[in-house]
């Protein structure tokens, strides 16, 4: 994952279609798109993309490299895979987006989209503690925004916490976290050494 | 059916926002002829965003670990009640199992932790479980405290269906346009079933949690249907929709002046119940945020 990204000189640049192809995972399904738009038209929450995934993969073959790794779509995905099941074409345009959310945080587009504090916080609890901490998790990505916003979003979800903490499925106390965190981390540590190598 | 050995992996739900999943999962199994013994000291499947805040190879690891210390419980298969776990689990374990090069980066991985995999074990959905290994027909003679009269609308959602469709190891359910064994276990426990439509609509996941005001419209779709049904109770497998419903209903009376306050299940506290177990200790009733009157009524 370590190869330049080509930049587009032309309309019709099929150099960073080729660089997503071989760089994320099922690239190499995504020359079976017939830009029929199924998956668009079944996207539950399309209407919040910028660019709905039938038009973001024309767009990668357009070599739109600075439009498409900026663009919200990817992150607006809710993983609901429905895109996946009703492609005639086999592309499996769910974990596309995924691998197209991963690839612009990896290259540092990201950080401008919310929705990555949110992997960020996730992944830390997930390999920190080995366990996602319900609580931390959504507290910390609401103050990514600012102390003020913080706070408000934080009231905002009062309620709730409060009525799960009331019904028992939210503790006050430590974070679980499981026992051999040391472990985990020696694993997750060596497991990125061979993504970054190969 | 003999009795049958599975290796249960809880997910972090289990000890938060899905503990009356985990509950009523433990409640009914043994009894359904599948006994359980824990992954131990098990760790997060990376859930959707894994992969993006991880990386692709770090997230796999979060499955590779799951899957050695399962192993260390024997090679029996795993099961699991939650989607997200599921999807994870499953499509990180086909991929390990297929792809020689990636189980042999995972064992690398592992063997920092003096751990490996080398089995080929098999991970299912608990639904999947009831629905093809043990069966209605169990389901239903168990069900001796039939709930008669109680309405459920039946919400599969997304992930416990849809990502290994139609794939030879995954779930095997009918259809996944218009599954049919929510209903089914339904009808099993004695309850009736509601025309509810949107069974397999999305309540918008983790962006119902990071940015709910983009997804409140997706579960009042759902919330509308319910209602329209006459439904007392929605039925939903998945624990991440199961309280996103739930949680969520205050701010879509508040968005859209409605007044819902529907109360949001798992089928396996609906089977607990039915089969005349606690209706806290086995059926986690009290976990309800939105508490069903009618169903605690039916409960022992």
């Amino acid at each position: 994952m370590t190869a330049p990204i080509p930049t587009s000189k032309r309309k019709y640049d099929l150099n960073f279609a080729r660089w997503v192809r071989d760089n994320v995972a099922g690239g190499d399904k995504m020359n079976m798109c017939m830009q029929c738009g199924t998956c668009s038209g079944s996207c539950p929450i399309g209407t919040e993309m910028e660019d709905g995934p039938r038009k973001l993969f024309m767009m990668i073959r357009a070599g739109m490299k600075e439009e498409v790794l900026s663009s919200n779509s990817m992150w607006e995905c809710t993983s609901c895979y429905r895109c996946v099941v009703r492609c005639p074409r086999g592309v499996p345009v769910t974990y596309l987006m995924q691998g197209l959310a991963a690839l612009a945080a990896k290259e540092g587009y990201a950080p401008k989209v919310e929705n990555n504090y949110f992997s960020k916080f996730f992944w830390m609890s997930a390999s920190k503690l080995g366990k996602t901490d319900e609580r931390l998790v959504p507290t910390a990505y609401y103050f990514s925004f600012g102390f003020v916003e913080g706070i408000k979003r934080s009231l905002a979800n009062l309620k709730i916490a409060l009525n799960m903490f009331k019904a028992g499925r939210m503790h006050i106390g430590m974070p679980h976290k499981i026992r051999d965190t040391k472990g985990l981390q020696a694993i997750l540590a060596k497991a990125r050494e061979i993504e970054d190598r190969s | 059916m003999s009795k049958k050995k599975m290796t249960y992996y809880p997910g972090c739900s289990s000890q938060g926002s899905g503990r009356h999943l985990d509950e009523s999962i433990r409640a009914i199994l043994p009894d359904l002829g599948v006994d359980i013994v824990d992954i131990d000291d098990w760790n997060c499947c990376g859930a959707s965003v894994g992969n993006i805040g991880g990386g692709p190879l770090p997230n796999l690891a979060l499955t590779g670990r799951n899957l050695a210390k399962a192993q260390e419980e024997g090679n029996q298969d795993i099961v699991t009640g939650c989607a997200a776990c599921y999807l994870n689990t499953h499509g990180g374990n086909e991929k390990i199992k297929e792809d020689v090069k990636k189980r042999k980066q995972i064992n690398e991985a592992l063997a920092e932790a003096d751990l490996s995999y080398d089995e080929d074990l098999d991970v299912h959905h608990v639904m999947e479980v009831i629905v093809n290994d043990i069966g209605m027909e169990k389901v239903e003679e168990l069900s001796t405290n039939k709930l008669k009269g109680l309405k459920v609308a039946g919400w599969v959602g997304c992930q416990t269906v849809r990502p290994f469709a139609e794939t030879e190891t995954g779930g095997k359910y009918a259809t996944y346009e218009d599954p049919t064994f929510l209903d089914e276990i339904t009808e099993a426990v004695g309850a009736e079933v509601t025309d509810f439509a949107p069974k397999t609509n999305c309540c918008g996941g983790s962006v119902a949690v990071m940015k709910p005001e983009k997804t409140l419209h997706l579960m009042k779709t759902i919330l509308d249907a319910a209602v329209e049904s006459g439904a007392d109770v929605v039925s939903t497998p998945c624990p991440l929709c199961q309280t996103n419903l739930e949680m969520y209903q205050d701010a879509i009376n508040k968005e859209y002046g409605t007044d819902y306050n529907m109360p949001v299940v798992f089928p396996s506290q609906l089977i607990a119940v039915a089969m005349g177990k606690d209706k806290e200790k086995d059926a986690g009733l009290q976990r309800q945020t939105i508490r069903s009157q009618k169903l605690e009524d039916m409960a022992k």
